[in-house]
Protein backbone atom coordinates (compact mmCIF):
# COMPACT_ATOMS: atom_id res chain seq x y z
CA UNK A 1 0.00 0.00 0.00
CA UNK A 2 1.26 3.47 -0.81
CA UNK A 3 2.17 4.98 2.50
CA UNK A 4 5.92 5.06 2.01
CA UNK A 5 7.92 7.91 0.50
CA UNK A 6 7.94 8.31 -3.25
CA UNK A 7 11.25 9.14 -4.89
CA UNK A 8 11.91 11.25 -7.93
CA UNK A 9 15.43 11.26 -9.25
CA UNK A 10 16.52 12.92 -12.48
CA UNK A 11 18.55 15.82 -13.84
CA UNK A 12 20.76 15.81 -10.77
CA UNK A 13 17.81 16.32 -8.44
CA UNK A 14 16.56 13.77 -5.95
CA UNK A 15 13.57 14.25 -3.70
CA UNK A 16 11.63 12.00 -1.37
CA UNK A 17 7.96 12.80 -1.04
CA UNK A 18 6.61 11.49 2.28
CA UNK A 19 3.02 10.33 2.42
CA UNK A 20 0.73 11.97 1.33
CA UNK A 21 3.05 14.18 -0.71
CA UNK A 22 3.57 13.55 -4.40
CA UNK A 23 6.07 14.96 -6.87
CA UNK A 24 6.63 15.87 -10.52
CA UNK A 25 9.99 16.56 -12.09
CA UNK A 26 10.11 17.86 -15.64
CA UNK A 27 12.05 20.11 -17.95
CA UNK A 28 10.75 23.55 -18.77
CA UNK A 29 11.23 22.94 -22.47
CA UNK A 30 11.89 19.96 -24.63
CA UNK A 31 14.25 19.06 -26.18
CA UNK A 32 17.15 19.69 -23.81
CA UNK A 33 18.45 22.66 -25.83
CA UNK A 34 15.81 25.24 -26.69
CA UNK A 35 15.64 27.54 -29.70
CA UNK A 36 18.00 30.02 -28.04
CA UNK A 37 20.63 27.37 -27.55
CA UNK A 38 20.01 27.37 -23.80
CA UNK A 39 19.69 24.28 -21.71
CA UNK A 40 16.16 23.40 -20.69
CA UNK A 41 16.22 23.48 -16.92
CA UNK A 42 14.35 21.14 -14.61
CA UNK A 43 11.39 22.08 -12.45
CA UNK A 44 10.43 20.09 -9.37
CA UNK A 45 6.94 20.27 -7.93
CA UNK A 46 6.08 18.81 -4.54
CA UNK A 47 2.68 18.96 -2.86
CA UNK A 48 0.74 17.29 -0.09
CA UNK A 49 -2.37 17.16 -2.28
CA UNK A 50 -3.28 15.80 -5.70
CA UNK A 51 -1.31 17.88 -8.19
CA UNK A 52 -3.53 18.68 -11.17
CA UNK A 53 -2.10 18.40 -14.68
CA UNK A 54 -1.29 21.44 -16.76
CA UNK A 55 0.34 23.45 -14.00
CA UNK A 56 2.51 26.48 -14.53
CA UNK A 57 6.08 26.42 -13.25
CA UNK A 58 5.03 28.52 -10.26
CA UNK A 59 1.98 26.42 -9.56
CA UNK A 60 -0.73 28.16 -11.55
CA UNK A 61 -3.50 25.62 -11.91
CA UNK A 62 -2.56 23.95 -8.62
CA UNK A 63 -2.75 26.79 -6.09
CA UNK A 64 -6.37 27.42 -7.08
CA UNK A 65 -7.44 24.00 -5.80
CA UNK A 66 -5.45 24.12 -2.55
CA UNK A 67 -7.20 23.71 0.77
CA UNK A 68 -6.13 25.31 4.04
CA UNK A 69 -3.94 22.36 5.02
CA UNK A 70 -2.20 22.09 1.67
CA UNK A 71 1.35 23.02 0.71
CA UNK A 72 2.87 23.51 -2.73
CA UNK A 73 6.63 23.64 -3.35
CA UNK A 74 8.31 24.52 -6.63
CA UNK A 75 12.04 24.33 -7.27
CA UNK A 76 13.19 25.95 -10.51
CA UNK A 77 16.71 25.92 -11.87
CA UNK A 78 18.14 28.93 -13.69
CA UNK A 79 21.04 29.52 -16.07
CA UNK A 80 24.34 28.49 -14.59
CA UNK A 81 25.75 31.99 -15.24
CA UNK A 82 23.15 33.34 -12.80
CA UNK A 83 24.93 31.58 -9.95
CA UNK A 84 27.42 34.42 -9.76
CA UNK A 85 24.78 37.11 -9.36
CA UNK A 86 24.03 38.49 -5.89
CA UNK A 87 20.47 37.22 -6.08
CA UNK A 88 21.74 33.64 -5.88
CA UNK A 89 24.47 34.35 -3.31
CA UNK A 90 22.90 32.11 -0.65
CA UNK A 91 24.60 28.72 -0.55
CA UNK A 92 22.52 25.62 0.16
CA UNK A 93 18.77 25.01 0.25
CA UNK A 94 17.20 27.69 2.47
CA UNK A 95 14.62 26.93 5.16
CA UNK A 96 11.88 29.56 5.33
CA UNK A 97 10.41 30.49 8.71
CA UNK A 98 6.68 30.86 9.27
CA UNK A 99 7.12 34.60 9.67
CA UNK A 100 8.72 34.78 6.21
CA UNK A 101 5.45 33.94 4.49
CA UNK A 102 3.05 36.58 3.28
CA UNK A 103 0.34 37.29 0.74
CA UNK A 104 2.58 39.71 -1.14
CA UNK A 105 4.99 36.93 -2.09
CA UNK A 106 2.31 35.00 -3.95
CA UNK A 107 2.65 34.76 -7.71
CA UNK A 108 -1.10 34.39 -7.81
CA UNK A 109 -2.80 36.11 -4.92
CA UNK A 110 -5.59 33.99 -3.49
CA UNK A 111 -7.52 34.60 -0.27
CA UNK A 112 -5.92 33.16 2.86
CA UNK A 113 -2.83 31.80 1.14
CA UNK A 114 0.72 32.74 1.96
CA UNK A 115 3.84 32.54 -0.18
CA UNK A 116 7.60 32.73 0.08
CA UNK A 117 10.32 32.82 -2.51
CA UNK A 118 14.05 32.26 -2.00
CA UNK A 119 17.05 32.08 -4.29
CA UNK A 120 20.16 30.05 -3.72
CA UNK A 121 23.02 28.13 -5.33
CA UNK A 122 23.91 24.51 -4.70
CA UNK A 123 26.73 22.66 -6.46
CA UNK A 124 27.16 25.61 -8.77
CA UNK A 125 23.51 25.44 -9.84
CA UNK A 126 21.27 28.48 -9.21
CA UNK A 127 17.71 27.81 -8.05
CA UNK A 128 14.53 29.56 -7.06
CA UNK A 129 12.53 27.90 -4.30
CA UNK A 130 8.88 28.95 -4.20
CA UNK A 131 6.48 27.76 -1.50
CA UNK A 132 2.73 28.35 -1.15
CA UNK A 133 0.79 27.60 2.02
CA UNK A 134 -2.92 26.94 1.73
CA UNK A 135 -3.49 28.97 4.87
CA UNK A 136 -1.17 31.68 6.11
CA UNK A 137 -2.76 31.31 9.55
CA UNK A 138 -1.56 27.71 9.70
CA UNK A 139 2.03 28.60 8.79
CA UNK A 140 3.41 27.27 12.10
CA UNK A 141 1.84 23.88 11.38
CA UNK A 142 2.62 23.73 7.65
CA UNK A 143 6.17 25.09 7.48
CA UNK A 144 7.66 22.12 9.39
CA UNK A 145 6.21 19.90 6.64
CA UNK A 146 8.08 22.01 4.09
CA UNK A 147 11.30 21.63 6.07
CA UNK A 148 10.79 17.88 6.19
CA UNK A 149 10.60 17.71 2.40
CA UNK A 150 13.54 20.08 1.91
CA UNK A 151 15.65 18.00 4.31
CA UNK A 152 15.35 15.09 1.87
CA UNK A 153 16.18 17.16 -1.20
CA UNK A 154 19.52 16.39 -2.81
CA UNK A 155 21.05 18.55 -5.54
CA UNK A 156 23.97 17.07 -7.38
CA UNK A 157 26.06 18.29 -10.28
CA UNK A 158 24.38 18.04 -13.68
CA UNK B 1 -66.36 -76.82 -13.67
CA UNK B 2 -63.25 -78.04 -11.92
CA UNK B 3 -61.10 -76.62 -14.70
CA UNK B 4 -62.76 -73.20 -14.28
CA UNK B 5 -62.05 -73.21 -10.54
CA UNK B 6 -58.44 -74.13 -11.18
CA UNK B 7 -58.03 -71.29 -13.72
CA UNK B 8 -59.59 -68.78 -11.33
CA UNK B 9 -57.33 -69.98 -8.51
CA UNK B 10 -54.27 -69.53 -10.72
CA UNK B 11 -55.36 -66.04 -11.78
CA UNK B 12 -56.02 -65.11 -8.18
CA UNK B 13 -52.59 -66.34 -7.17
CA UNK B 14 -50.98 -64.30 -9.98
CA UNK B 15 -52.92 -61.17 -8.92
CA UNK B 16 -51.86 -61.67 -5.32
CA UNK B 17 -48.23 -61.88 -6.41
CA UNK B 18 -48.58 -58.73 -8.55
CA UNK B 19 -50.26 -56.73 -5.80
CA UNK B 20 -47.64 -57.85 -3.30
CA UNK B 21 -44.91 -56.77 -5.70
CA UNK B 22 -46.51 -53.36 -6.22
CA UNK B 23 -46.92 -52.81 -2.48
CA UNK B 24 -43.30 -53.77 -1.91
CA UNK B 25 -42.06 -51.38 -4.63
CA UNK B 26 -44.19 -48.59 -3.19
CA UNK B 27 -42.77 -49.21 0.28
CA UNK B 28 -39.25 -49.13 -1.18
CA UNK B 29 -39.92 -45.74 -2.83
CA UNK B 30 -41.30 -44.31 0.42
CA UNK B 31 -38.30 -45.62 2.35
CA UNK B 32 -35.85 -44.05 -0.09
CA UNK B 33 -37.70 -40.72 -0.05
CA UNK B 34 -37.53 -40.70 3.75
CA UNK B 35 -33.81 -41.47 3.66
CA UNK B 36 -33.31 -38.62 1.19
CA UNK B 37 -35.26 -36.17 3.37
CA UNK B 38 -33.35 -37.28 6.46
CA UNK B 39 -30.05 -36.84 4.62
CA UNK B 40 -30.82 -33.25 3.55
CA UNK B 41 -32.04 -32.36 7.01
CA UNK B 42 -28.89 -33.86 8.50
CA UNK B 43 -26.73 -31.93 6.07
CA UNK B 44 -28.47 -28.65 7.02
CA UNK B 45 -28.03 -29.35 10.69
CA UNK B 46 -24.32 -30.03 10.24
CA UNK B 47 -23.74 -26.89 8.10
CA UNK B 48 -25.93 -23.87 8.87
CA UNK B 49 -24.37 -21.61 6.19
CA UNK B 50 -25.09 -22.17 2.51
CA UNK B 51 -22.45 -23.76 0.35
CA UNK B 52 -19.65 -21.27 -0.42
CA UNK B 53 -19.91 -19.29 -3.65
CA UNK B 54 -17.43 -20.32 -6.29
CA UNK B 55 -16.53 -18.65 -9.56
CA UNK B 56 -14.95 -20.23 -12.55
CA UNK B 57 -11.27 -20.93 -11.92
CA UNK B 58 -9.14 -18.11 -13.28
CA UNK B 59 -11.63 -15.34 -12.54
CA UNK B 60 -11.09 -13.04 -9.54
CA UNK B 61 -13.16 -13.98 -6.49
CA UNK B 62 -15.46 -11.23 -5.18
CA UNK B 63 -14.32 -9.83 -1.85
CA UNK B 64 -16.55 -10.46 1.15
CA UNK B 65 -15.76 -7.25 3.03
CA UNK B 66 -13.98 -3.99 2.32
CA UNK B 67 -10.97 -5.28 4.20
CA UNK B 68 -10.71 -8.06 1.63
CA UNK B 69 -10.55 -5.63 -1.30
CA UNK B 70 -7.13 -5.56 -2.94
CA UNK B 71 -4.69 -2.97 -1.67
CA UNK B 72 -4.00 0.00 -3.89
CA UNK B 73 -0.56 1.07 -5.01
CA UNK B 74 0.77 4.54 -5.66
CA UNK B 75 1.76 5.14 -9.26
CA UNK B 76 5.23 6.15 -10.37
CA UNK B 77 6.46 6.52 -13.92
CA UNK B 78 7.21 9.06 -16.58
CA UNK B 79 5.04 11.34 -18.62
CA UNK B 80 4.95 11.44 -22.42
CA UNK B 81 7.36 14.41 -22.21
CA UNK B 82 9.84 12.38 -20.17
CA UNK B 83 9.03 14.09 -16.88
CA UNK B 84 9.05 12.04 -13.69
CA UNK B 85 5.59 11.53 -12.17
CA UNK B 86 4.55 10.16 -8.80
CA UNK B 87 0.87 9.95 -7.86
CA UNK B 88 -0.73 9.06 -4.56
CA UNK B 89 -3.77 6.81 -4.66
CA UNK B 90 -3.86 5.38 -1.14
CA UNK B 91 -4.45 7.16 2.14
CA UNK B 92 -5.52 10.38 0.47
CA UNK B 93 -8.67 12.47 0.35
CA UNK B 94 -9.45 11.83 -3.30
CA UNK B 95 -10.44 8.69 -5.18
CA UNK B 96 -8.54 7.69 -8.31
CA UNK B 97 -9.77 6.14 -11.54
CA UNK B 98 -6.83 4.45 -13.22
CA UNK B 99 -7.44 3.84 -16.92
CA UNK B 100 -4.97 1.32 -18.27
CA UNK B 101 -4.80 1.98 -22.00
CA UNK B 102 -2.42 1.32 -24.84
CA UNK B 103 -1.84 2.66 -28.32
CA UNK B 104 -2.17 -0.70 -30.00
CA UNK B 105 -5.59 -1.94 -28.90
CA UNK B 106 -8.58 -1.04 -31.04
CA UNK B 107 -10.94 -0.86 -28.06
CA UNK B 108 -8.74 1.77 -26.43
CA UNK B 109 -9.41 4.23 -29.25
CA UNK B 110 -12.91 4.84 -27.90
CA UNK B 111 -11.51 5.58 -24.44
CA UNK B 112 -8.84 7.98 -25.78
CA UNK B 113 -11.58 9.80 -27.68
CA UNK B 114 -14.01 9.92 -24.75
CA UNK B 115 -11.34 11.33 -22.45
CA UNK B 116 -11.18 14.45 -24.57
CA UNK B 117 -14.64 15.34 -23.34
CA UNK B 118 -15.64 16.18 -19.74
CA UNK B 119 -16.03 13.01 -17.70
CA UNK B 120 -18.99 12.22 -15.49
CA UNK B 121 -17.12 11.87 -12.24
CA UNK B 122 -17.31 13.44 -8.85
CA UNK B 123 -14.96 16.32 -8.23
CA UNK B 124 -13.05 14.23 -5.71
CA UNK B 125 -12.12 11.58 -8.27
CA UNK B 126 -8.87 12.01 -10.17
CA UNK B 127 -8.60 10.31 -13.55
CA UNK B 128 -5.18 9.01 -14.56
CA UNK B 129 -4.33 7.22 -17.80
CA UNK B 130 -1.65 4.59 -17.32
CA UNK B 131 0.12 3.01 -20.27
CA UNK B 132 3.00 0.57 -20.23
CA UNK B 133 6.43 2.11 -19.90
CA UNK B 134 8.61 3.57 -22.66
CA UNK B 135 10.11 0.13 -23.25
CA UNK B 136 6.69 -0.95 -24.60
CA UNK B 137 5.05 2.26 -25.77
CA UNK B 138 6.21 5.16 -27.93
CA UNK B 139 6.03 8.35 -25.81
CA UNK B 140 5.55 10.46 -28.94
CA UNK B 141 2.51 8.42 -29.92
CA UNK B 142 1.17 8.63 -26.36
CA UNK B 143 1.69 12.40 -26.36
CA UNK B 144 -0.41 12.68 -29.51
CA UNK B 145 -3.26 10.74 -27.88
CA UNK B 146 -2.95 12.27 -24.41
CA UNK B 147 -6.14 14.15 -23.55
CA UNK B 148 -5.71 17.66 -22.18
CA UNK B 149 -6.26 18.08 -18.47
CA UNK B 150 -5.60 14.44 -17.57
CA UNK B 151 -2.40 12.96 -16.22
CA UNK B 152 -0.87 10.30 -18.46
CA UNK B 153 1.76 8.07 -16.88
CA UNK B 154 3.91 5.49 -18.62
CA UNK B 155 4.48 2.83 -15.98
CA UNK B 156 4.90 -0.89 -16.52
CA UNK B 157 5.24 -1.24 -12.76
CA UNK B 158 1.69 0.03 -12.25
CA UNK B 159 0.36 -2.59 -14.68
CA UNK B 160 2.16 -5.22 -12.65
CA UNK B 161 1.07 -3.82 -9.27
CA UNK B 162 -2.59 -3.89 -10.25
CA UNK B 163 -2.41 -7.19 -12.15
CA UNK B 164 -3.87 -5.66 -15.28
CA UNK B 165 -4.84 -8.51 -17.64
CA UNK B 166 -4.99 -6.31 -20.75
CA UNK B 167 -6.23 -3.02 -22.09
CA UNK B 168 -8.57 -1.30 -21.81
CA UNK B 169 -8.92 -1.87 -18.07
CA UNK B 170 -10.19 0.45 -15.36
CA UNK B 171 -9.38 0.34 -11.65
CA UNK B 172 -11.20 2.55 -9.17
CA UNK B 173 -9.27 3.20 -5.96
CA UNK B 174 -10.88 4.52 -2.80
CA UNK B 175 -8.37 7.01 -1.47
CA UNK B 176 -9.58 6.98 2.12
CA UNK B 177 -9.25 3.22 2.54
CA UNK B 178 -6.43 2.65 0.06
CA UNK B 179 -8.37 -0.25 -1.43
CA UNK B 180 -9.49 -1.13 -4.95
CA UNK B 181 -13.22 -0.47 -4.96
CA UNK B 182 -13.89 -1.83 -8.42
CA UNK B 183 -12.18 -2.92 -11.59
CA UNK B 184 -13.11 -4.20 -14.99
CA UNK B 185 -13.18 -3.60 -18.68
CA UNK B 186 -15.68 -2.66 -21.33
CA UNK B 187 -16.18 -1.17 -24.75
CA UNK B 188 -16.26 2.44 -23.56
CA UNK B 189 -15.60 4.60 -20.54
CA UNK B 190 -19.33 5.26 -20.19
CA UNK B 191 -20.00 1.54 -19.97
CA UNK B 192 -17.24 0.86 -17.49
CA UNK B 193 -18.19 3.86 -15.38
CA UNK B 194 -21.79 2.68 -15.21
CA UNK B 195 -20.66 -0.77 -14.05
CA UNK B 196 -18.37 0.71 -11.42
CA UNK B 197 -21.15 2.99 -10.22
CA UNK B 198 -23.52 0.06 -9.79
CA UNK B 199 -20.85 -1.93 -7.99
CA UNK B 200 -20.41 1.03 -5.69
CA UNK B 201 -24.12 1.12 -4.91
CA UNK B 202 -24.61 4.43 -6.63
CA UNK B 203 -26.63 5.39 -9.62
CA UNK B 204 -25.07 4.58 -12.94
CA UNK B 205 -23.71 7.39 -15.01
CA UNK B 206 -26.46 8.93 -17.00
CA UNK B 207 -29.22 7.80 -14.64
CA UNK B 208 -31.68 10.29 -13.29
CA UNK B 209 -31.74 13.92 -14.29
CA UNK B 210 -28.47 14.65 -16.02
CA UNK B 211 -27.51 17.66 -18.03
CA UNK B 212 -26.85 17.45 -21.74
CA UNK B 213 -23.18 17.11 -22.59
CA UNK B 214 -23.11 20.57 -24.20
CA UNK B 215 -24.24 22.11 -20.91
CA UNK B 216 -21.59 20.27 -18.93
CA UNK B 217 -18.90 21.32 -21.39
CA UNK B 218 -20.09 24.93 -21.25
CA UNK B 219 -20.06 24.91 -17.44
CA UNK B 220 -16.61 23.37 -17.45
CA UNK B 221 -15.34 26.10 -19.78
CA UNK B 222 -16.89 28.84 -17.63
CA UNK B 223 -15.39 27.37 -14.44
CA UNK B 224 -11.97 27.22 -16.09
CA UNK B 225 -12.21 30.85 -17.23
CA UNK B 226 -13.33 32.00 -13.78
CA UNK B 227 -10.50 30.14 -12.06
CA UNK B 228 -8.00 31.58 -14.52
CA UNK B 229 -9.29 35.03 -13.64
CA UNK B 230 -8.86 34.31 -9.93
CA UNK B 231 -12.59 34.12 -9.23
CA UNK B 232 -13.23 31.26 -6.85
CA UNK B 233 -16.50 29.75 -5.60
CA UNK B 234 -18.15 32.18 -3.22
CA UNK B 235 -16.49 35.24 -4.73
CA UNK B 236 -18.72 38.30 -4.04
CA UNK B 237 -18.46 39.42 -7.66
CA UNK B 238 -20.51 36.37 -8.65
CA UNK B 239 -23.49 37.67 -6.73
CA UNK B 240 -23.47 41.36 -7.65
CA UNK B 241 -26.58 42.57 -9.41
CA UNK B 242 -26.30 45.62 -11.64
CA UNK B 243 -29.00 48.24 -11.18
CA UNK B 244 -31.28 48.41 -14.18
CA UNK B 245 -32.12 51.72 -15.74
CA UNK B 246 -35.67 52.62 -14.94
Amino acid sequence: MGIGPLEVNAHGLRALAPHPWEARLYRRDAPEVNQHGELAHPVLHLANFALPPGRGDFGTGAVEVMGPGHVFVSLLEFERAEAFRPLFAHRGVPRPRPSDFGANALQRRLPGQGGWQGFFTENGRPFCLYVVLGSLRQAHRLVPQVHGVLDELRIGAR
Amino acid sequence: MTALVVVEAVLLAVLVVLVAGLLRAYADVLRRLRELADGIAGSHSRQSAPAPFRVTPGLPEPAATEDDWPEAHDVAGVGPDGGVITLRTAGVEHDTALLFLSTGCASCATFWDELRRPLELTASTRVVVVTRGPEHEDPVEIAALAPPGIDVVLSTQAWSDYGVPGSPYVVLVAGATGRVRGEGTGQSWQQVHALLSRADGGAPAGAGATKPRADRERESDVDRELLAAGILPGDPSLYQVQALDQ
